[in-house]
């Protein structure tokens, strides 16, 4: 499978550009919307008055855009690159990729139509999308086991799957549960606080069961790939694995504690938070040590420096979650802007760079080029998103902890509010700051797709 | 270990086993435990709330009698989303109350209120000092509270920019209310909390008066804890 004919008949590059660049313009969306919003909490929101603008609203585009919009897009774009490369199979049909590309796009465009123009909504976070169309994502999503499910099953008629293999089956599986679990029983089957249970598991399994295993599956190909070497240890990565699939569908709960929920079950869920670590460390220390003797590449590949600048900033969101995952620190940070922090670490610092250094190593190979158009472009995004973000990150940690003994000291409520702004209006510098290098990461998109003459690697001192 | 490295073994045994365990544990088992509590209705609720004169049927009496065009309209109102239709007899009655909490419920959803107020009163954090209702004893939130038609899914949110909501009949008066939904600026300086004016509209006279939806969200928000408020003096003497 070596040369490029048999490569280019392997994968669907359309399909992988087209997935790949709609994530873009829609992580620009995402990071626009979320930008108006901060506006509104620092008091100066410029379209006050207007229905469809309503900032309510639009912090639901925010989120659901986010998973739907954004992640389905750039995991499917990937996906649909390394599955066959690492099978040896084609995906199912072409064709039905092509249906599920569309379909994708209108599921989204039409859940932004009913949320900012109808009105309707379903006040599950990250399941904003109405009722109604939520089926019909589900669907998608069984499409989308049958498609990427049948290269991973002919492969392992053959013999063991990679690594990445089972990440992306299991989730390939987990998916559609999860949709269907989280945005039906809770409307339909339960009310009250067993619903609160299904969407706390709900929330949690869409980042634990469909982005982490996908994230980690694709950084399971694409670092050794990179690096041209194998995983340090076979016995961690099947410890993370099985690690992952036990305990992190447990984990839900976390995210109601001290609520009505049973108590039994509040408690289980912290235990199997407190599991987790463990299975996530083992795969941290695994990628890790693979790094190691390779580090001097972080300096000239930036893709590889996205994908440990992720890692370790996954490993930061970890390490705070063994802190507030306990019910000592709830008292103090729930409801308060920590929890922001934490979920833009995790999604933006983490997923999000992944996916930026996973989709910038694949493009200018799907043009037939060796390299991005510019090497100038490319650092100044990774450093204006790498600080962009983990700035955020601790200034909403702070305002969270500001907030929070502001709230128990009981202070009138409005004390909070304004002691949040500072932290709030830097917020918005930094989202200006984030926006920005995203703009240059698309620009570098942009001309790299449409540059004349293949851009050769020459004049770079690493060869990947 | 061959096996287990196989699409149907990891299908199987973590896609589909220890989903359904981790289900099983983490809100099939919490919703057997909680399956005595009876599930309501919005008309069930209504009814309750006539029946035991919560403070929420004066205000909702209340604003039938402040605002009688806009009532009637909002009567006549229809909404298919929030499965609420005209009412045959246009009074302050169950019919009514239960169609109010309705679309009030739909709009809060709708314009994303659950991402800036919680409706979770936690018993740490002096929450029950803060959102607590004077001379209730304990006004935490319970199970049985949240056990009806308008929290599935359940309200209670992740985010406070605002107070908390469930207790919220025993904070304000409906005149508050009214003025807070147009221009909260108007009631709390400094607040950063959007206004709604499309929730009004202007009547006969040239003033501004809430219109269907905000007469709603108004009878919703001020039955949010109607159940904790201590009846009246002059009712408890009755
Ligand atoms: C951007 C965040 C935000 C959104 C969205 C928001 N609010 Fe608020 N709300 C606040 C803040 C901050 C306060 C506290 C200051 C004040 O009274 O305005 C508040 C206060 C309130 C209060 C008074 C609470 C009390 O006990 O004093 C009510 C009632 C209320 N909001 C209802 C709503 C409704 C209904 C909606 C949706 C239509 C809504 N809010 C949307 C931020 C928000
Ligand atoms: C320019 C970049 C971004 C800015 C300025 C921004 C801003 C915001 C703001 C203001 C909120 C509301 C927080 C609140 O309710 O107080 C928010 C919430 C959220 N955002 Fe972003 N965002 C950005 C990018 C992203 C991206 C790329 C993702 C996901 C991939 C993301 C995921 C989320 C999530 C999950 C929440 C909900 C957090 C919670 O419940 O507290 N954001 N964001």
């Amino acid at each position: 499978m070596s040369n490029t004919q048999d490569l280019q008949n392997l994968v669907n590059y359309g399909l992988v550009k087209a997935h790949i660049a709609m994530g873009l313009v829609f992580f620009i969306i995402v990071g626009l919307v979320g930008f108006l919003y901060s506006l509104q909490l620092d008091g100066i929101y410029p379209f006050p008055g207007i229905e469809f603008l309503s900032p309510g609203r639009v912090r639901m585009i925010h989120t659901a855009g986010a998973a739907y919009g954004f992640l389905v897009n750039m995991f499917a774009g990937l996906l649909y690159w390394a599955v066959p490369r690492f099978t040896g199979y084609r995906v199912l049909s072409d064709a039905l990729g092509w249906f599920m590309w569309i379909a994708l796009q209108a599921a989204v465009l039409i859940t932004v139509v009913a949320i900012l123009f109808l009105g309707q909504a379903d006040n599950v976070e990250w399941g904003e999308t109405p009722w109604w169309i939520d089926p019909i994502i589900v669907f998608w999503l069984l499409l989308h086991l049958v498609q990427f499910g049948a290269p991973l099953f002919k492969a392992s008629q053959r013999g063991p799957l990679y690594v990445s293999g089972w990440y992306i089956s299991a989730m390939l599986v987990w998916t559609p549960l999860v949709v269907f679990m989280g945005n039906m029983i809770p409307r339909f089957w339960s009310a009250g606080a067993g619903a609160g249970a299904v969407q706390s598991t709900f929330i949690h399994d869409l980042v634990g069961l469909y982005v982490t295993p996908v994230a980690w599956g694709l950084m399971y190909y694409f670092v050794p790939i990179i690096m041209k070497k194998p995983m340090w240890s076979h016995g961690l990565s099947l410890l993370g694995f099985w690690g992952l699939a036990f305990f992190y569908p447990m984990n839900g709960v976390h995210h109601f504690l001290w609520s009505p929920i049973p108590m039994f079950a509040q408690y289980s869920a912290v235990f199997a938070t407190v599991a987790i670590e463990f299975a996530v460390t083992s795969v941290l220390i695994n990628f890790m040590m693979t790094l190691r003797g390779s580090a001097e590449q972080l300096k000239y590949n930036v893709p590889l420096r996205y994908m440990y600048t992720g890692a370790i900033f996954y490993w930061i969101t970890c390490f705070q979650c063994a802190f507030h995952v306990t019910l000592t620190f709830q008292k103090v940070i729930h409801f308060t802007d920590w929890v922001t922090g934490h979920a833009h670490l995790i999604m933006f610092g983490t997923f999000g760079l992944w996916v930026l250094g996973m989709a910038e190593y694949v493009w200018p190979k799907l043009f037939g080029k060796e390299t991005m158009y510019s090497k100038g472009l490319s650092e100044g995004a990774y450093w204006l998103l790498m600080i962009g973000v983990l700035a955020m990150f601790f200034d909403l940690t702070a305002a969270g902890l500001v907030v929070g003994f502001d709230w128990i000291g009981l202070n009138p409520w409005i004390d909070s509010v304004n002691f949040s702004k500072p932290f709030w209006y830097f917020r918005s510098v930094l989202g200006i700051m984030m926006l920005t290098g995203l703009f240059m990461y698309a620009v570098n998109f942009w001309k790299t797709a449409t540059a004349g003459k293949g851009l050769s690697a020459e004049l770079r001192s690493d060869s990947v | 270990m061959g096996k287990m490295e196989r699409f149907s073994f990891v299908a199987l045994v973590a896609g589909v086993i220890f989903f359904l365990f981790a289900d099983f544990v983490s809100w099939a088992l919490p919703m057997f435990v909680l399956k005595d509590i009876p599930m309501k209705t919005k008309t069930d609720l209504a009814a309750e709330a006539k029946a035991k004169n919560y403070s929420a049927w004066a205000d909702f009496e209340k604003l039938a009698r402040y605002y009688p065009e806009q009532f009637k309209k909002f009567c006549d109102y229809e909404e298919k989303f929030a499965g609420a239709g005209k009412v045959s007899n246009c009074a302050p009655n169950e019919e009514t109350f239960a169609k109010a909490l309705a679309i009030g419920h739909r709009w809060y959803v709708a314009e994303g209120c659950w991402n800036c107020h919680s409706q979770d009163v936690r018993p740490v954090s002096n929450e029950t000092l803060r959102f607590g209702i004077p001379g209730v004893s304990n006004t935490v939130s319970y199970p049985s509270e949240y056990q009806n038609e308008l929290q599935a899914p359940v309200l209670w949110g992740t985010k406070r920019i605002g107070p908390d909501l469930i207790r919220e009949a025993a904070v304000h008066d409906i005149d508050w209310q009214v003025a807070h939904l147009y221009d909260p600026a108007s009631t709390s300086p400094g607040t950063n909390m959007p206004g709604y004016p499309w929730f009004f509209e202007k009547n006969k006279d040239g003033k501004l008066v809430p219109n269907e939806r905000g007469l709603a969200m108004l009878v919703y928000l001020q039955w949010l804890g109607t159940w904790e408020v201590k009846p009246t003096k002059e009712w408890a003497l009755k």
